[in-house]
């Protein structure tokens, strides 16, 4: 009996991939599914039948022979109907392709990190490391040891908060205590950056939070001197606003370094080559083309970003390396001061105000 | 401060119009911040950095404009033709402490006339931000705006005794200012006294009592160098700067005293001697004289600058050089406080030779090997994957009011700051689940239906006289995980949904979170949980408390995380290639009814127990409750993957092993199986 039904089974399918394998149509393949899958008078239903006649020590082989006849045949149809598109465009299976796409949410990094983390990569792609340090520094790092003793009046430029019962303790006005304590900490040549958190005691205004980030960066060896300080600091900027801005170093005063510069660069909106005259014409008429209502550089052809300078002989011997065989050069810059100038950040409050309306515009 | 280009003009001739002498000065370092015309005259606001008090006057500015312009000299008032002998013995001058005054010369002018000034002292004045007071006040404050020098004056009448004495204030010692505020003193303040009482705050403010009135006839000039620290402190104690502290806490000229006093006498039309003079310097000071290699301009700058250009830019900024064949032995001008070493000088040499010199050179240093930064790789990694999950990072402010600290948890000792912006802004985050909260009811106030965001940041608290820093990063979900649209339902967010994200950050770095039930103030009790890494507690999440949202007005449930990240860096391990096991798994399905009583979470550990040794994992596929199962149970389905390190199991083998596996399971945890 099995045998037989065998070789009847076998029969059904050889005719059944003959058929299917001249069908074109979606129409011809709808009829020859109806055919051999039909509930009542379908081939493999027929087939079903037989099992009535079966001998009961036969019926699950069989039954199992004709179910693998059925999905063989229920396989090969979908694999077909897929292939010549019969499912598309059938009544039941409506669809409209040009419905608007879902709004999958997405997510962003906040501005200033993202930020941060571009100036970052600029220089680890420098060779610099990053070292980081807490937000509560010991007021001895954060001033003294940076040759700002007490009373100095560098220290009313950077109002600061105390912590109360720690009376050594302040919350980093800057990120330069990091400079102590990696210098306390490693021997030249050193070379890293310091990015992070620092608080003054501004009321908040469209340019203050009592609240921002700075990056802060030092290198030491022998032999360093103030060109690698432009060097290093064109190479960034150029890099972060684009490669046609200009560097004017200006005379500063940061009580860490000697000599220090506050670094302009040119406005990137409205005069990048100013400074760098082109051939055949002159400084001046490459100032003359900063636009007097620029909104970026405010008419003034430059943007101040940077202070920089090379570290006072005083702070190396407070950190145990000898001023006459070493120097070294830092500079730091406040991150949300630069996003303000690349991005256009009208009110500094705003990036703590964490509208996800505005978050979604950056990052 | 100001500058009256007209006023200047008087010391200096330069060619420069308006535009050009504001490049040149704030490319010299006195960044010009606004050019004003007050009283039809030109006057520049020039910012001066705390180095520079030679700078805090027209006779600096000056200077710096000679210096710049190379030349030799700038023009100062004509004051030598007044001598200073003064033979009147009206009183001694003692300074008590020679290191609290370095200097103290004084003169008697008598019969004054007060009034008005001349107009055009007055206009000039007006145009420098001075209130004109009258003749006598405005020559100190018109000495002061020329070379720099703060003076004070006195109504001679109301000096008593024969001695002025410069010494510490005592204790309960007070003193009414000019300003007519009473100053309670102690010995952190110098006084200027007579025999009985105090007279000055010295270097700060004169007293009331002894200053000029319209009766006064006879007056005596002060011209004194003080000790910037002692004056510092003292207006730091009080709480405010006068002009005149202003100059000395940053450190005046002690060779100004007496041409500053001449200054005055000659603006006083003073023509004769006066008839009292006194000077005391009891210790003069010695110039401050630098070695400088002539080459080291040179080699800190990366330039080459020639020694001739080096030293006739010191000589223009009045050093006075010594040559000794490779080096130099500079002498600095007694108005430059702020030099003191070589790299000052290079600084003046580089100033003046111009910044724009230096050549962009890139250092060939490097560190001795690259320490890649493990924390930042894998708080980068955790970033991507909640951006990809549609959280945005937010950064908050590091404090917060006492009571957001304590709705986290009111047992942790806050750190409090001293000196806060406010009572909002007074203590250190104990955590960073008030921030996120509060930007979440921002949003939602904007009508944003998904709030899903994160937070990089650090947490502070105190323990037993340590201060606690701890880096975190905090997650939290409110409203609609999937918005309604054409496709999708609407779905909030929901526990299981935010304790899958963090299982998923655990995967991500191949870490093995454990949750425990654990209470926390912040969050409800029943959905409180502490997440363990091979027994260590590396997080906390769970659904925030009522309270704590409803201080924020969030009505609906939100959910949140704090992971710390210190602990779970140290937990990411490095790992090495593992294989993989190519032979066949197989499943194996098991649906049981379990009392509501028991935790999946015991559950699960008594699988962990029970667990053979072939069994490689094990979900939960279904939880069912309906008319079907009885009400005080719950139906699960699981699927049990078997599969063997070194061989195929068969069939019969995975069954039995299955069915023992599920037989203990349903005798331990006393399971009905379906």
């Amino acid at each position: 009996m099995i045998d037989g039904l065998k070789k009847e089974i076998e029969g059904v399918r050889r005719s059944f991939l003959n058929e299917i394998a001249q069908i074109q149509s979606p129409e011809k393949l709808a009829a020859l599914k109806e055919r051999f899958l039909s509930r009542k008078k379908g081939i493999v239903s027929q087939q079903l039948l037989k099992l009535r006649d079966c001998a009961a020590a036969e019926k699950p082989v069989a039954g199992q022979l004709i179910n693998q006849l059925k999905m063989f045949i229920e396989t090969e149809l979908a694999r077909i109907e897929e292939k010549i598109g019969a499912r598309r465009g059938t009544q039941e299976q409506w669809s409209d392709c040009s419905l608007p796409a879902s709004d999958l949410p997405i997510g962003r990094f906040h501005l200033i990190a993202e930020i941060q983390r571009q100036i970052e990569d600029i220089f680890l792609n420098l060779g610099y490391e990053i070292a980081s340090g807490p937000e509560v520094e010991l007021e001895e790092y954060n001033f003294t040891a940076l040759n700002i003793p007490e009373y100095h009046p560098a220290r009313d430029e950077q109002d600061t908060f105390f912590i109360e019962g720690f009376a050594n303790m302040v919350l980093r006005t800057q990120t330069s205590p990091m400079q102590i304590r990696y210098m306390l900490d490693h021997q030249p040549p050193l070379k890293i950056i310091s990015p992070g958190k620092v608080c003054r005691k501004d009321d908040p205004d469209a340019t203050h939070t009592p609240v921002f980030h700075q990056v802060e960066g030092l290198l030491v060896d022998q032999g360093i001197h103030f060109s690698h300080l432009k060097g290093t600091l064109e190479v960034f900027c150029r890099s972060f606003f684009g490669p046609d801005v200009n560097l004017r170093f200006r005379p500063g005063y940061f009580p860490f370094t000697e000599p220090s510069a506050e670094v302009d660069i040119s406005c990137f909106m409205c005069s990048p080559r100013q400074g760098i005259p082109p051939a055949g014409t002159s400084a001046a008429d490459a100032a003359s083309r900063v636009q007097s209502d620029c909104k970026v550089c405010k008419g003034s052809g430059w943007l101040e970003i940077l202070g920089s300078g090379m570290v006072h002989p005083q702070v190396l011997l407070n950190c145990h390396i000898d001023p006459e065989i070493y120097s070294g050069f830092a500079f730091g810059m406040g991150i949300e001061r630069v996003a303000m100038i690349k991005l256009g950040v009208p009110d500094l409050r705003m990036l703590y105000e964490n509208d996800l309306r505005l978050l979604g515009q950056f990052g | 401060m100001r500058i009256n280009i007209d006023y200047l003009r008087k010391f200096i001739s330069f060619e420069q119009d308006t535009k050009a002498l504001q490049d040149l000065l704030t490319v010299s370092g006195l960044e010009v911040a606004e050019v004003m015309t007050v009283e039809g005259q030109t006057v520049f606001e020039i910012e001066i950095t705390p180095n520079r008090p030679d700078w805090l006057s027209h006779y600096g500015v000056a200077r710096e404009i000679a210096a710049a312009n190379g030349q030799a000299r700038f023009l100062p008032l004509m004051v030598d033709g007044i001598a200073l002998v003064g033979g009147e013995k009206r009183f001694a001058i003692a300074i008590e402490d020679a290191s609290d005054c370095w200097r103290y010369s004084g003169a008697i002018v008598r019969d004054v006339r007060v009034g008005e000034s001349d107009p055009a002292v007055q206009k000039l004045l007006i145009s420098l931000g001075l209130r004109p007071i009258n003749n006598i006040v405005d020559v100190s404050n018109l000495v002061m705006m020329t070379c720099g020098q703060p003076l004070h004056i006195f109504d001679l009448g109301q000096l008593q005794g024969e001695q002025i004495r410069v010494r510490r204030a005592k204790k309960n010692e007070k003193i009414r200012l000019l300003d007519e505020r009473e100053v309670a003193l102690n010995e952190d303040f110098l006084l200027i006294a007579d025999a009985s009482r105090p007279l000055a705050l010295a270097g700060i403010m004169g007293g009331l009592e002894s200053g000029i009135s319209p009766r006064t006839r006879h007056i005596f000039i002060e011209s004194a160098c003080f000790n910037p620290l002692v004056i510092r402190r003292a207006s730091r104690l009080l709480g405010f700067k006068t002009d005149a502290s202003y100059r000395f806490e940053r450190g005046m000229d002690v060779e100004a005293t007496i041409p500053a006093l001449k200054m005055a006498l000659l603006l006083l039309g003073q023509t004769q001697p006066p008839s009292y003079f006194q000077d005391v310097y009891p210790r003069p000071l010695p110039p401050t004289v630098v070695p400088l290699d002539k080459d080291y301009p040179s080699r800190l700058t990366g330039i080459n600058i020639e020694p001739e250009t080096s030293s006739a830019i010191l000589q223009r900024l009045g050093f006075q050089l010594q040559d000794q064949g490779s080096r130099w032995q500079v002498q600095v001008p007694s108005h430059r406080v702020d030099v003191s070493c070589k790299q000052d000088l290079v600084e003046e040499i580089i100033r003046i030779h111009g910044y724009g010199h230096l050549q962009a050179q890139m250092p060939l240093s490097t560190n001795p090997f690259l320490r890649i930064d493990r924390e930042r790789e894998i708080v980068q990694r955790l970033k991507n994957q909640l951006a990809a999950s549609g959280f945005n990072e937010v950064i908050n402010y590091v404090f917060q009011s006492p009571e957001e600290n304590a709705l986290y948890d009111p047992q942790l000792p806050p750190l409090a700051l001293k000196n806060p912006l406010g009572k909002d802004f007074s203590v250190m985050k104990n955590s960073l689940l008030a921030g996120m909260l509060k930007n979440t009811a921002f949003n939602a106030n904007q009508y944003w239906e998904r709030i899903a965001i994160f937070e990089i940041g650090n947490v502070f608290g105190q323990h037993e006289g340590r201060i606690l820093e701890e880096k975190k990063l905090a997650i939290s979900a409110y409203g609609l995980k999937q918005k309604k649209d054409w496709r999708s339902r609407e779905e909030a967010f929901d526990f299981s949904y935010f304790k899958s994200l963090l299982a998923m950050l655990g995967r991500l770095m191949r870490l093995d979170f454990a949750f425990k039930k654990q209470a926390h103030p912040a969050y409800i009790d029943t959905c409180s949980f502490a997440i363990e890494i091979a027994g260590r507690p590396c997080a906390r999440l769970g659904e925030v408390a009522p309270e704590f949202c409803r201080y924020y007005k969030l009505e609906r449930p939100v959910f949140a995380a704090e992971i710390d990240l210190q602990a779970l860096v140290a937990a990411v391990g490095e790992k090495r290639f593992s294989g993989t096991n190519r032979f066949p798994a197989v499943r194996r399905d098991f649906t049981f009814l379990m009392a509501k009583t028991v935790s999946y979470e015991e559950l699960r550990s008594c699988l962990e127990r029970l667990q053979p040794e072939v069994l490689e994992s094990f979900e939960l596929t279904d939880v069912f409750q309906g008319p079907s199962v009885p009400a005080d149970k719950v139906s699960f389905s699981m699927g049990f993957t078997y599969r063997a390190q070194d061989r195929t199991l068969t069939g019969d083998e995975v069954n039995a092993i299955h069915l023992e596996f599920t037989a203990k399971m349903v005798e331990q945890m006393h399971l009905i199986q379906r």
